[in-house]
């Protein structure tokens, strides 16, 4: 059955239209999270607000769960689905360098987007930056080309690559992630937040 | 104070839920396109479509837009444009019902707010720059390679937040 | 404090059982038993022994001819530039790259239609794309390729000339004796191949 786009279920055009409707649940659940205030972003960083930490996994777990039962009911084929292919050179570089951006610029894309759409100044100077910083790579792409290619391992599963199954490594994630709830919960009352 | 912060945290979803209702709107991008969520895409496809109405030479010339346009033949038709559009009405809809909208520079108080334009600024470039070298930024490559196990998503997520810890504690005065 | 032990209890709960079904259930056939039957019925598998002369003599690269008969009738008689795939080792994972691919057209036979046409199935319910049936299989190319019959001289100008094209086929192919020059362009219609459009590719990244 999924997914309904690859399957030809749906046309293209639906599904452009259906992009933008996902795009609405995603911006006001990024919303009403939090995620459109880049102090309450940087928290997780200084233990005063860990919001981030709490929606990104608890987000990710829930998508991971959903996909794995939907393909173990035979709703949707997960070969289908998109994987990222896995360039570890620059995933590691490209990532260090979004780390960077993230505690210096308090947002990342898709937050800085949705505090721009309700009027944040400071993330519509980030949403700036990001184009001036695309603008940047794409300019002078030749120079980072290498680095660029290098390392490509196809786009294998985490647990393709240690041998488990992806159920077994889920609930290994699921664990870590539930560990990590604990102790955000314990540095929330560590660290002060200050009103803001 | 203590009854000032629980009113100002009531307006905002308990994050467990909000996690698990993001978490249901990966995955209907998922089941519907095959696909997960995405962010920097888009501003990259608008800057693709860009340059090349404005200087397509430009486009052909430059290695990496030329490859995009090999992939796309249309930039702005593309899912991630359509998903980023609805981020922004979708932010403006939830901030409007919780009475957010307001225009200001948010900043620790301890920094002026052209210090904070400032680091937004520099923190976009960055932000954009990596991201377009790591495949993806946090929702593309972190939050969706983690969903459907990516090893190249996990990687992702822990580069950035690991660098984002590590270097924290030189930027504490900007923010606490 | 609640919201935290209620999602720990269902992610944990869920996880466990993920991680408790085996992995196989989770890999369901790639066409329903409809689609295999619409497939089936249109035919679109067929290659003509014709076409199939025709490819080999311009030898196109981009075909690959698969014996799936036994090993000792492999090595008594096969098509030139074939392999074996048994039919009884088909699902042996040393050639799902072979049988899974977008790069080649692979030609299935057998001595009759039969056998090949197993084969097809079987990979083609795999999901798998670009895999083709020899129509009549051998039998019907040693007929029509190897040993045309030659059509009385009141036939029709098409009949002979498929007549010139098979003999000329034939002796290219390593058949009769007689040389005559390979006839490019026959002027019998070939029927036109259908080919099943790759599934499209989902483009991702952020």
């Amino acid at each position: 059955m999924g997914p309904l786009f690859v399957n030809n279920i749906i046309s293209e055009n639906t599904n452009f239209l259906l992009a933008f409707f996902i795009g609405i649940g995603f911006g006001m659940v990024l919303e009403s999270s939090g995620f459109s205030s880049s102090r309450k972003l940087a928290g997780i960083f200084y233990g005063y607000d860990t919001v981030v930490l709490k929606v990104f996994f608890t987000a990710a777990l829930t998508a991971m769960l959903g996909l794995l039962f939907m393909s173990l009911f035979g709703w949707i084929d997960l070969s289908l689905v998109y994987v990222n292919p896995t360039y570890l050179t620059s995933a590691i570089i490209g990532g260090a360098v979004m780390g960077v951006g993230f505690i210096i610029g308090g947002f990342c894309p898709g937050t800085s987007f949705c505090g721009a759409a309700i009027g944040k100044i400071d993330a519509m100077v980030f949403v700036g930056g990001l184009f001036l910083g695309i603008i940047l790579f794409s300019e002078t792409y030749p120079l980072w080309e290498k680095i660029y290619l290098a390392g490509f391992k196809g786009s294998p599963k985490l647990s393709e690559s240690l041998g488990l199954s992806d159920g077994l490594l889920a609930l290994g994630v699921i664990l870590m992630a539930v560990a990590m709830f604990y102790v955000a919960e314990w540095a929330e009352r560590k660290f002060p937040r200050e009103e803001y | 104070m203590e009854e000032k912060h629980k009113d100002r945290s009531r307006s905002y979803l308990n994050p467990y839920l909000g996690g698990v209702l993001l978490g249901l709107v990966l995955l209907a991008a998922n089941f519907i396109s095959g696909r997960g969520l995405g962010a920097s895409g888009a501003v990259k496809s608008v800057i693709v479509a860009a340059t090349q109405t404005i200087a397509p030479a430009h486009v052909e010339k430059n290695a990496y837009y030329h490859d995009y346009m090999q992939e796309h033949d249309k930039p702005l038709k593309s899912w991630l444009v359509f998903q980023m559009a609805g981020v922004l009405v979708g932010g403006f809809i939830s901030g409007a019902l919780w009475g957010r909208l307001k225009l200001k520079v948010e900043h620790s108080p301890k920094i002026t707010s052209r210090k904070r334009l400032f680091l937004a600024a520099i923190g976009g470039i960055l932000f954009g720059f990596g991201s377009q070298l790591g495949r993806g930024c946090t929702s593309g490559s972190a939050l969706s390679g983690m969903a459907v196990l990516s090893l190249g998503g996990f990687i992702t997520m822990a580069a950035i937040f690991g660098t984002a810890f590590a270097f924290a504690y030189f930027f504490r005065k900007n923010w606490i | 404090m609640k919201p935290r032990v209620i999602l720990s209890i269902a992610v944990v709960g869920l996880g466990l059982i993920i991680a408790a079904v085996p992995k196989n259930t989770t890999q369901p056939y790639k066409l329903t038993a409809n689609q295999l039957l619409d497939e089936a019925n249109s035919s679109y598998q067929f290659f003509s022994p014709d076409e199939l002369a025709d490819l080999l003599i311009k030898k196109d690269p981009s075909i690959l001819l698969i014996d799936v008969r036994d090993p000792e009738e492999f090595a008594t008689y096969n098509l030139p530039g074939s392999i074996n795939i048994p039919f009884s080792d088909l699902l042996n994972s040393e050639w799902t790259g072979t049988l899974n691919q977008d790069v080649r057209i692979n030609i299935f036979y057998s001595n009759g239609t039969l056998l090949a046409n197993q084969a097809w199935m079987i990979t083609r319910q795999l999901g798998y794309l670009n895999n083709y049936v020899l129509e009549g299989g051998l039998n019907y190319w040693v007929e029509t390729i190897m040993n045309p019959d030659k059509p009385q001289s009141t036939s029709p100008n098409e009949e002979l000339a498929r007549y010139d094209f098979r003999k000329a086929a034939g002796a290219a192919l390593g058949g009769g004796a007689a040389i005559a020059p390979v006839v490019e362009e026959s002027s019998t219609p070939r029927p036109v191949i259908i080919r099943k459009p790759a599934k499209k590719k989902v483009s991702g990244g952020c």
